[in-house]
């Protein structure tokens, strides 16, 4: 049973993994395989103000986005969870849509909102916020927000209402029936909330390239200069690894709070 | 004894469907009241509201002297052992049973002496780090209850907390149930659609149905004296036929005249009359008896349980004297088992 699913991991995660990590300590010009050595000559390039840049960037953006999405998507997932209303799966329905269109138009329609001369004049607005740290975080959060409020939203929804019941009967308010029932019982969902949010805001590159106008590089963008651009295929490789440790141990750390163990992701 | 819950007119409906209509009912301290009912005759939803967890309609609950219009449920002193147990799962045996405690800022080390209280009163000591979802329905139930009991309310609400036990641990729980009412000296309200339950455990039964009281008593009461057609049929295991007044003490059924004990209905008025099935016993086919075949015996373990058909009409008799099928009987009943009631309409 499980040999299809170990054959696609080996091909499509296991392989590429190790390529990338092979690469990250050869040193082989582009197609010339007999130029292919082994050395660690490219743990250089970590030392280059660049990409510390880029690193801090990264997890500064996405730690904020992450924060920022979690004060504005709880009180949206909870809000969706409690409504009464028969509209309730249309209301849900309207937060996925922005989903389905493609990320990158998305991107682009915000910078154009964001030169100073847009559509938005008509209306006698203008903007410059292309290459500020607060175009990327709006970018960021209208990107990912949904992604934090769905596992909440399904989470919250699965409560018993006999246990916020059980709160209240002995003698919890409502404050309080929040704080020690509803939000313990969210975690698993805040947890794959943060998830869903905080890696690809960590990865992000198309992004931070047209809202921070390229003045604003993230790991993404480093990566993608590496390879496309100067053709430093070990750097841009090991630069990957990096990410990759990263994320795996910010995976490893947020999961942690979920004591239940039953998040999604 | 002093009231302690006064219903007064209660009524409640849910969009167009009224679950309870103009009830009274009242409760008194230290009593184990039980409503019984069918599933959908209110009994949950009038717990519910003496909780607090929905609205009236009309009327008002009196709790101790106070209205509890507008209480919300964390502000009365009442508190409940839901359906499900209710447990909180992210919280151990221990947490579950302090939160009530915790909620009214109780110092820890009072606190920690009143759940270890709670838990030897249910039995659970030394299961104070144990994950609420890893315990068995019976485990989860008494925590419930001592997450309850702890709060020392004047009163306890049970949704039908043994509903999902199997039948030995739920008669265990019974009699425990029972004790610890005793000996906590707290009054109980109890839901239950289960008969033997309720006749075993309370001190006063309230049979309920669609939405309105169909008699109130202590078990004895409503198993020998129902009131009407409902109240015998779903107590216990009952022939109920239809039969005239002759007279006071006079009663005829069946082409038979009966003496009886009640008394008070007009002359010729059509009444039904219940037997309890234990209450008959079969003989030799005699003159001026009901008279009739022997269609079925099952064996029940205590008693056989037979069936004769008189005239096409089924009656059911508990005996420890096997008969065989197709025999002629004739059923005999003293004139205190015949017991009279108005039709119901």
């Amino acid at each position: 049973m499980t040999i299809p699913y170990i054959t696609w991991m080996a091909i499509l995660v296991l392989l590429p993994t190790l390529l990338i990590i092979l690469l990250s300590f050869t040193d082989l010009d582009i197609f010339d395989l007999k130029s292919f050595s082994f050395n660690f000559d490219s743990i250089e390039v970590l030392k280059r103000e660049e990409v510390t840049r880029a690193v801090l960037n990264s997890i500064k953006f996405s730690f904020l986005a992450t924060i920022l999405c979690f004060i504005i998507g709880y009180p949206v997932a909870y809000f969706l969870s409690n409504l009464k209303s028969k509209n309730k799966t249309l209301y849900v329905t309207l937060l996925i849509i922005p989903i389905w269109s493609n990320m990158l138009l998305r991107i682009m329609a915000w910078e154009k909102l964001f030169f100073p001369v847009s559509i938005l004049n008509m209306f006698g607005v203008s903007f410059d916020l292309i290459g500020t740290d607060i175009a990327i975080l709006i970018g960021m959060v209208s990107m990912y927000l949904p992604f934090m409020v769905l596992p909440i939203y399904s989470v919250l929804e699965k409560i018993d209402t006999s246990l916020i019941e059980a709160s209240k009967d002995l003698g919890a308010n409502e404050t309080k029936t929040f704080l020690k029932v509803i939000f313990p019982l969210s975690i698993s969902g805040v947890v794959s909330g943060t998830i869903m949010t905080l890696l690809p805001a960590m990865t992000a590159f198309a992004l931070p390239e047209r809202l921070g106008g390229g003045k604003i590089p993230l790991i993404g963008n480093i990566i993608e200069d590496y390879f496309l651009k100067t053709a430093n295929i070990n750097a841009g490789s090991l630069i990957s690894v990096l990410l990759m440790i990263l994320i795996v141990a910010l995976f490893i750390v947020i999961t942690r709070f979920d004591k239940e163990g039953e998040t999604l992701i | 004894m002093k009231k302690l819950v006064e219903l007064h007119n209660i009524t409640k409906s849910f969009d167009d469907l009224v679950v309870i209509k103009g009830l009274d009912l009242y409760i008194h301290e230290n009593e184990f009241v039980t409503l019984l009912g069918p599933s959908g005759c209110g009994k949950t939803t009038l717990l519910r509201l003496i909780g607090g967890f929905e609205q009236l309609d009309k009327g008002e609950i009196i709790f101790d002297g106070k209205n509890l219009q507008d209480l919300p449920p964390y502000e009365r002193e009442i508190n409940t052992v839901f359906q499900n147990y209710a447990l909180f799962p992210h919280l151990n045996v221990y947490e579950n049973v302090a939160f009530g405690l915790k909620m009214k800022k109780v110092d820890s080390e009072t606190i920690n002496d009143e759940v270890q209280k709670a838990l030897k009163l249910v039995k659970l000591e030394g299961y104070e780090t144990r994950s609420v979802k890893k315990m068995s329905g019976g485990q989860q139930q008494r925590v419930a209850i001592a997450r309850a009991i702890v709060n020392k309310p004047k009163l306890l609400l049970l949704d039908e907390p043994l509903g999902a036990l199997d039948l030995k641990l739920r008669q265990d729980m019974q009699y425990e149930l029972k004790d610890m009412q005793q000996k906590l000296g707290i009054s109980f309200v109890f839901v239950t659609h289960d008969q033997e339950e309720a006749l075993t455990m309370s001190d006063i039964v309230v049979v309920m149905n669609d939405g309105e009281i169909q008699q109130i008593g202590t078990p004895e009461d409503i198993y020998n004296e129902p009131k009407n057609k409902f109240t015998a049929k779903f107590i216990g295991e009952s022939n109920i036929i239809d039969a005239v007044m002759k007279n006071d003490f006079l009663v005829n059924f069946e082409g038979v005249d009966f003496e009886c004990v009640d008394k008070g209905f007009d002359i010729n008025e059509e009444v039904d009359v219940v037997i309890r099935p234990e209450d008959i016993i079969l003989t030799k086919e005699t003159p001026n008896k009901i008279t009739g075949i022997v269609d079925d015996i099952t064996f029940k373990g205590v008693h056989y349980e037979i069936c004769v058909l008189v005239e096409g009409k089924e009656y059911v008799i508990h005996s420890t004297d096997p008969v065989t099928i197709g025999n002629k009987v004739s059923l005999n009943f003293d004139p205190d088992e015949i017991h009279v009631m108005k039709k119901s309409v």
